[in-house]
């Protein structure tokens, strides 16, 4: 068995695995039938769009399976995150104080999973939004800009999380 | 107590809803007229859960459920819409 | 009157808040950019809180597990829905407003 084939079975066993646990989760009942038709059905659809789900040159498990206790713990980081900058925000609001700019910087983190992450991260915290994610490129809009230096942008907007997300995904 | 705490939320995100209709009508780009739909969204699923635990209904937070979900697909067509036409205009 | 009756007027009073704002600022900032942050954002929060709110005054547990659920996904989903808007924003070239530096004036008069 050669690498690309047991490459290509782990992904279908993943893809699978992880449609059955949504099935479980969207139908929320444990009888037979429901059980069964379930494992018939991801199976199925695991077959014909492994491919897609889980692209070829993410050719490392440690980049898809994370750290669940990580993950738990940056779901309740997240949300102490989102109410921190709503209160910055609230202030802006209601002052005007803006100093509006775009700045683009690169991030090292090697996944697909915990690139799309950290975007949605830097979207939450205060006052950045990501424009463009572009491999390993983000343009953010930052509304509280302070600096004009690119790594020192980088490391104000996205440096925390970084580091955070390198600890679910290795 | 819980049912006027309810219905008091209801109406605010009634009041939200009709405001982020009237950015949607009067935004000047298209790209404000996406902003109010973003957050028009985001109120609709707010107002789908309140409604659900008012009346102790599961089933709309079923709907709730697929709305949150697959809300963003619409969203990302009607972008899509918009900048092929935007790219048309240029060429012709 | 119950401690999570409390806690969910709390929230709701925070939702309140928080999306009073939003809309406020959806309408002030001149610039698109300026306003998916205020209205992007905010709102958010706002129905984030209106979830924690529904979750506290659930009538029994398969609601609760559900509004989990929603609130996990909505995580996800709402800063995918800003980064749509932002991307098109960010395509279609509109250029980014800066507000009138003070700063600039004083140098100038400095330099006179």
């Amino acid at each position: 068995m050669n690498v690309e084939r047991r490459w290509h079975v782990v992904r279908f066993l993943l893809t699978s695995f992880f449609l059955y646990l949504v099935w479980l989760v969207f139908t929320a009942s444990l009888e037979p039938y429901s059980l069964i038709f379930g494992a018939i059905g991801s199976v199925g659809i695991g077959a014909l769009t492994h491919t897609v789900f889980i692209a070829e040159h993410q050719a490392n498990l440690r980049y898809i399976v994370p750290n669940p206790l990580h993950l738990v713990l940056y779901l309740f980081i997240i949300i102490a995150f989102l109410y921190q900058s709503s209160v910055m925000m609230l202030r802006a609001v209601f002052t005007g104080e803006v100093s509006p700019r775009i700045v683009h910087f690169r991030t090292r983190l090697r996944s697909d999973v915990a690139r799309m992450i950290l975007a949605n991260s830097i979207t939450i915290t205060p006052g950045t939004i990501t424009l463009d994610l572009n491999d390993d490129h983000l343009t953010v809009h930052w509304l509280f800009c302070d600096t004009n230096h690119a790594k020192a942008a980088g490391e104000r907007v996205k440096g925390r999380m970084e580091r955070f997300i390198g600890n679910i995904w290795p | 107590m819980s049912m006027i705490l309810l219905h008091t939320m209801q109406w605010f995100l009634l009041v939200s809803a009709g405001i982020c209709v009237i950015r949607l009508l009067l935004g000047p780009t298209s790209a404000d007229r996406l902003v109010a739909l973003n957050i028009l969204s985001g109120v609709t699923l707010a107002f789908l859960v309140v409604r659900g635990v008012w009346e102790k209904r599961v089933l709309y937070l079923d709907v709730a459920l697929v709305y949150d979900i697959f809300g963003f697909l619409g969203f990302l067509a009607i972008a899509r819409f918009l900048k092929d036409r935007m790219s048309d205009g240029e060429e012709q | 009157m119950a401690v999570r009756e409390w806690l969910a007027l709390v929230a709701f009073a925070s939702a309140i808040i928080f999306g009073t704002a939003g809309m406020i600022g959806m309408f002030r900032f001149p610039d698109p950019y300026a306003r998916m942050h205020a209205g992007g954002l905010l709102g958010t929060t706002a129905t984030f809180s209106v979830f924690i709110g529904s979750l506290l005054l659930a009538p029994d547990r398969a609601t609760a597990a559900r509004i989990v659920i929603i609130m996990i996904f909505f995580l996800i989903s709402a800063p995918t829905g800003s980064y749509i808007v932002g991307r098109f924003t960010w395509e279609t070239g509109l250029p980014v407003w800066k507000p009138k530096k003070r700063r600039n004036i004083t140098d100038k008069e400095q330099e006179k």
